[in-house]
């Protein structure tokens, strides 16, 4: 079985910045794996050691994106495909079109996996605009998937419901964080990592170019958390009755 | 071209939500708000003016790849202004590809929407609600309204229009559908929630929490972990960016860290409160009060001076 893994080299909002006009400093900001993008990779390597096969992870952005690629390659994964593209001023759509010919390129593979949404803008667009483009049967917000032969069984986790839907291979799935634990890689597959085969490509090279964005991002701003932030110390009793009073006052409690 | 402003959501109860958004937009560029239902009964629901029963063999408004390509296939013959798709997981998903089907932008979980004819906008919350940003796409195009951003429209009952789009296949079949275990747990309503966190040592320490919560007359509910690592509680009390987004009067973070993605999904709350044993926690950081302090002694001295006001 051939599996491709989407993984973006997100923001690492944990880092972020906040500059003095109170927008975020996202030029050089400190980066990391999307984190649900582990779950996605930790699947595929699942998938891969039951049935066999390859995992390819395939990325889209600035030549720093190695840096995810090689942690994606070090979980175990087989080999990758970089397209080096200036991605900051893409929209969802514009980067579900170079994956999907990229994916198209490199083919064919038997499942697409990507996560329900990045940890840095989490739009969720790209795996169903990508099952669009691939024109493949998908499963969003998987929580376990089972391929067998041709067909697959995917568990899909909605709101207050669980789905159990049939998509025949090759099809498209983006899995939730509950579907797995991802690995941590050992210092031997990190150092592994950097000897795989990662594969070039542009926009240009995939016939993708000239194309603008849709969706433009306007502005900008930090969320100040306009919160009392009072800090109440003392024995239990103290501070429960401290609360109690306070949570009173604000009309948040009976009585 | 005729000046609608669509509305669709498989849920009933973000329909009139996501319509409420349309009223919004429509009124804004004189057009008129449509409420749109795949293969639905009419006239049934709420509706603004004039509702649409798109109307395409198979599709069921539960599949989001049918409901997506019979509202594409509508779209294609009526040409509306704006779509905009309640923001539920398959809402998101119907959205997606409804950008995708008629290469149009399409706005990802937005509230405060306002248009000027030309353009639409809307907010989001980016970089686990560090960040609000506001995004626009021009005229025709698309958006996914976050769930619980507009109050339900009041239905009126109107015009009601059918639209044949012909036969509609989707490729993944649906095999069962099941609701979840505690499907009957509605954080998202909830007046007072009380949340657990990594700082609860045992599962059945679980009672201690929902004890207070019964008192505060609120919901439990908790942070990642204990429902996607520990599996403590199923995902429906999962609170944060992956999980639930949620705005009690009083959120009381219960051995809570606070972690971005946790709060992201609370920072709408009016009263956020937070126990925790250390005082550098980042839940203080976003809480209006924090208790210093051992939740296992607190929570017992909490029910204390909550029956005690009582008497």
């Amino acid at each position: 079985m051939k599996i491709a893994v989407c993984v973006k080299q997100a923001v690492d909002e944990t880092e972020l910045k906040v500059g003095p006009t109170g927008s975020p400093i996202l030029t050089g900001a400190a980066t990391k794996v999307s984190t649900f993008d582990k779950n996605a990779v930790e699947e595929a390597l699942r998938l891969k050691s039951a049935a066999g096969g390859e995992v390819v992870i395939v990325t889209v952005g600035p030549a720093d994106a190695r840096k995810a690629m090689k942690e994606a390659l070090a979980m175990g994964a087989d080999r990758g495909v970089h397209v080096v593209a200036d991605t900051e001023k893409m929209d969802p759509m514009l980067v579900s079109q170079i994956l999907a010919k990229a994916i198209q390129k490199t083919g064919p593979y038997d499942l697409t996996l990507c996560s329900e949404g990045s940890s840095d803008t989490y739009c969720g667009q790209v795996p169903p605009m990508l099952a669009e483009y691939l024109a493949q049967p998908y499963a969003g917000y998987a929580r376990k998937v089972e391929v067998s032969g041709t067909t697959s069984r995917v568990e899909r986790a909605l709101e207050d419901k669980v789905e159990v839907v049939e998509c025949p291979i090759p099809f498209v799935a983006s899995v939730v964080s509950e579907i797995n634990e991802p690995r941590y890689p050992t210092l031997i597959q990190i150092m592994q990592a950097s000897k795989k085969p990662v594969e070039e490509a542009t926009p240009d090279s995939l016939g993708l170019s000239g194309q603008k964005p849709l969706v433009r991002v306007e502005s900008m701003s930090a969320q100040t958390m306009n919160r009392k932030r009072v800090l109440i110390e003392g024995t239990p009793d103290e501070g429960a009755a401290k609360l109690v009073e306070a949570l009173a006052k604000e009309g948040v409690i009976p009585g | 071209m005729s000046q609608e402003v669509w509305a669709f959501s498989e849920s009933d109860s973000v329909a009139n939500e996501t319509l409420a958004a349309a009223n919004e937009v429509a009124n804004a560029i004189s057009a008129k708000a449509v409420m749109v239902e795949v293969n639905g009964e009419s006239p049934g629901k709420a509706s603004f003016g004039k509702k649409l029963v798109v109307r395409g063999g198979a599709a069921t408004p539960e599949s989001p790849e049918a409901a997506a390509e019979a509202i594409f296939r509508a779209a294609k013959q009526a040409a509306p202004l704006v779509i905009l798709v309640g923001g539920t997981k398959n809402g998101k998903e119907v959205s997606a590809r409804l950008s995708a089907k008629l290469a149009r932008g399409c706005l990802s979980d937005v509230s405060k929407l306002s248009c000027d004819g030309k353009t639409l906008m809307g907010e989001r919350g980016e970089y686990a609600g560090k960040v609000q940003t506001k995004v626009a796409a021009d005229l025709p195009c698309i958006a996914a309204v976050k769930a619980g951003s507009y109050s339900p429209a009041d239905g009126k009952g109107g015009e009601v229009a059918e639209l044949q789009v012909g036969d509609v296949q989707p490729k993944a079949r649906t095999l069962s559908v099941s609701r979840k275990e505690a499907a009957t747990v509605d954080l998202r309503a909830a007046k007072v929630i009380v949340s657990a966190g990594r700082g609860v040592k045992k599962k059945e320490d679980l009672s201690l929490v929902q004890s207070l919560a019964r008192v505060l007359g609120g919901t439990m509910g908790c942070s990642r972990p204990l429902s996607s690592d520990l599996g403590w509680l199923p995902e429906e009390y999962h609170i944060g960016l992956t999980g639930l987004s949620v705005k009690p009067d009083l959120y009381l973070a219960v051995g809570i860290s606070g972690q971005l993605q946790h709060v992201a999904g609370i920072k709408d709350s009016k009263v956020i409160a937070a126990i925790n044993t250390d005082r550098e926690a980042p839940i203080f950081q976003a809480a209006d009060y924090g208790v210093v302090g051992d939740l296992y002694q607190v929570l017992p001295a909490l029910e204390k001076a909550l029956a005690s006001r009582r008497r």
